[in-house]
């Protein structure tokens, strides 16, 4: 009999199949490939491609806007936002509208255009994490942005339109609306039990120790019990901190050393699937809620999101992560 | 500039990218993957599905035998079972229930066509009464408290590899969450206004015209002011009623029109996009206390069908956060429908 679990923070509904739970070989799977990458903006050399950067981690005496750089950070070409204007919010009729202010930057996470995060050294992957921060302090103290997202998306199925990888950040005057469910579903559970929803998940997982894929020090990674896509993984930071940007040296250490592990498992065993990941923290100037606690949300794309999923936010899973956890755990890394 | 709307109803944002105006290339067209093997659903191989739960036949045929107009069958894989019950339970912080509900696939043509753009408006009309008799007998079931009605049309869609045009239903043993936003939204603004939003919404989308793409007896088709994809089209009812079952046969003939002429233009005009389309109704309404938005529920609530190309690849962050970057206005996109001969 397939199960129906609810969603603790958001009580959304999911499906698990588990009278025939589906594994890798079931899958749609589509390895990754790059394509001839003559030409690549975000190569050594051809910086000028792109616009000025914002901000790079570089080698000592080498310029912006050339080659030298590890991580570097530039305005996307095509962005979905504007950094100059007002809000100037207004209605029509019934409906509400502003003007699209925000900020859309890319981060171009290594210079090596065939390179995954999974496939960096741990130093290289810190400079990455860094950078997230960086750009989020730096932009945090606009007083019109609300939000502050940082998101992946590799392969083209997961939305990726250049192959050499990257992250993308987008600054948002308003809180996206699951942000605000999540926020107030954990809000609501901080009021009437005082504690943390997802302090109380990391207790529940370490109990059950049914989902754990990994963990250290600092950071545990499992697969969620209320999965909305088979093999979706988070990563959690065991202490409670509600902004992901306040994040210590040390903890960048072993987040980077959890990632890597996390997306090296997900490689072998899905034949090195496209996949999202998406960084949820907090909002910021004025917007934050007592109760909240970042984590990172990987989403490996091994099935199609059908009319059902669309119309309802009801997902259907065909890999239990009781499943799914097993092959993550047996992937020889 | 891009502009940030938001959507009156349920109070999501999308971006409306203009900026980046490019029409949406590079889809796979929907019947891009080979066909597969004997067709299940074509007329003749009644025997490959399961036993038939309810058809539209010529008089002196027999179930599970040719003769047939339109035809439901529980799905092979169905997500939820019919059998068993829904006891919930508590694991540590998560609920649980077990997974009952109907999976029915409704075939809507005896013959192997894939879209039903190229069906009749009458046989289109016959796949509805099919969707509404369905309706009306899971209703009978209390277990069951929402019926799902949605197409995958292409590859690209969820549609899988077989081809031959069908809906699907599920019946659900919770209201499904984004349902229930909906239906809040409708609720909250009634609760203020006295008014259906989307009564109100059709008032405006007539007087603007902007985002008009149809306007046929009795059915208005315009795309949606917050999309969150490009060419997302809305059909609504213009005569206000919650519950799409209640519809008379007639409408169900006029539905059908404009559902063939939306679709059309969508295949002539996108080269035959994938597509998913969504009924939107009210919950069954069986509650004897008339408590929260079932208070209001006949008079806030409005049946709709939501239609989504498949042109773009939703990323992740879309999935993740709710907020949708749409890369060209509906504005335009309706204009380009409208001027698509059919």
């Amino acid at each position: 009999m397939p199960e129906l679990r609810r969603d603790p923070i958001v009580g959304r509904w999911v499906i698990i199949d588990n009278t025939s739970p589906k594994g890798p070989e079931d899958l749609q799977l589509e390895p990754h490939h790059y394509e001839d990458h003559t030409n690549c903006p975000f190569c050594y050399g051809n910086e000028y491609m792109t616009p000025p950067e914002i901000q790079s981690i570089r080698h000592e005496k080498t310029l912006p806007n050339t080659p030298g750089w590890q991580v570097r950070t530039v305005p996307n070409k095509f962005p979905a936002l504007q950094i100059e204007g007002n809000l100037d919010r207004r209605g029509m009729g019934i409906f509400d509208l502003s003007n699209g202010i925000g900020a859309h930057e890319v981060i171009v996470e290594t210079p090596y255009h065939t390179k995954d995060i999974a496939d960096l050294e741990l130093p290289e992957i810190e400079k990455i994490l860094e950078m997230y921060c960086m750009r989020s302090r730096d932009l945090e103290k606009d007083k019109r942005f609300k939000y502050i997202m940082i998101f992946k998306n590799y392969g083209n199925a997961a939305g990726a339109t250049l192959d050499h990888n990257h992250s993308q950040l987008i600054a948002l005057p308003m809180v996206p609306k699951n942000v605000i469910e999540e926020l107030t579903g954990s809000g609501e559970y901080y009021e009437f039990r005082e504690r943390c929803i997802f302090c109380d998940m990391i207790k529940q997982e370490l109990d059950e120790k049914e989902r754990i894929i990994t963990q250290n020090n600092n950071f545990i990674s499992f697969c969620p019990y209320v999965p909305r896509f088979p093999f979706e993984m988070w990563i959690m930071p065991k202490a409670h901190e509600m902004f992901y940007y306040k994040i210590s040296k040390d903890e960048i250490t072993e987040l980077a050393k959890i990632l890597k592990e996390v997306l090296m498992r997900m490689k072998v065993a899905l034949n090195d699937p496209p996949y999202n990941f998406i960084i949820h923290t907090a909002p910021i100037n004025g917007e934050e809620k007592p109760g909240y606690h970042w984590h990172m949300e990987i989403m490996p794309r091994v099935s199609r999101i059908a009319g059902f999923e669309w119309g309802t936010g009801f997902y259907a899973v065909p890999t239990p992560p009781e499943v799914a956890i097993k092959y993550l755990k047996e992937a020889k890394i | 500039m891009p502009e940030l709307r938001k959507d009156p109803i349920i109070g999501r944002w999308v971006i409306i990218a203009v900026e980046r105006a490019r029409r949406p290339k590079g889809f796979k067209p929907a019947l891009s993957m080979p066909d597969e093997g004997e067709c299940p659903f074509c007329e003749g191989n009644e025997s490959d599905t399961p036993p038939e739960i309810f058809a539209i036949r010529k008089e002196d045929t027999k179930p599970d035998h040719p003769g047939w107009d339109t035809r439901v069958v529980s799905s092979k894989t169905p997500l939820l079972r019919i059998e068993g019950n829904n006891n919930r339970y508590g694991r540590g912080l998560y609920d649980v229930m077990g997974g009952v509900g109907a999976h029915e696939i409704i075939i809507e043509t005896p013959r192997h066509i894939a879209n039903i753009a190229d069906l009749d408006e009458t046989q289109i009309a016959k796949g509805i009464t099919c969707w509404i008799d369905r309706f009306v007998d899971l209703g009978k079931d209390e277990r069951f408290k929402y019926v799902l009605v949605f197409k995958n049309y292409g590859w690209a869609s969820g549609g899988g590899k077989l081809k031959h045009a069908r809906t699907q239903l599920i019946a659900t043993p919770v209201t499904p969450k984004r349902v229930k936003e909906e239906l809040h939204g409708a609720k909250t603004y009634y609760d203020y206004h006295e008014r259906c939003i989307f009564c109100d919404l059709i008032r405006q989308e007539i007087e603007s015209q902007e985002r008009m793409v149809l306007d046929l007896d009795g059915f208005i088709a315009v795309t949606a002011f917050a999309s969150r994809f490009p060419f997302e089209i809305w059909i609504l009812p213009k005569q206000h009623s919650c519950d799409f079952s209640s519809m008379s046969v007639e409408n169900r003939l006029h539905l059908g029109t404009v559902l063939k002429t939306v679709l059309t233009k969508l295949k002539k005009g996108l080269d035959d996009p994938p597509y998913n389309f969504v009924l939107h109704t009210s919950p069954f309404r069986r509650k004897k206390t008339k408590e929260g938005y079932w208070k209001t529920i006949e008079d806030d609530y409005h049946w709709h069908l939501e239609i989504i190309p498949r042109l773009t690849s939703p990323a992740g962050f879309e999935w993740g956060t709710g907020f949708y970057i749409c890369p060209i206005s509906p504005e335009e996109t309706a204009k380009y429908l409208r001027e698509v001969e059919v």
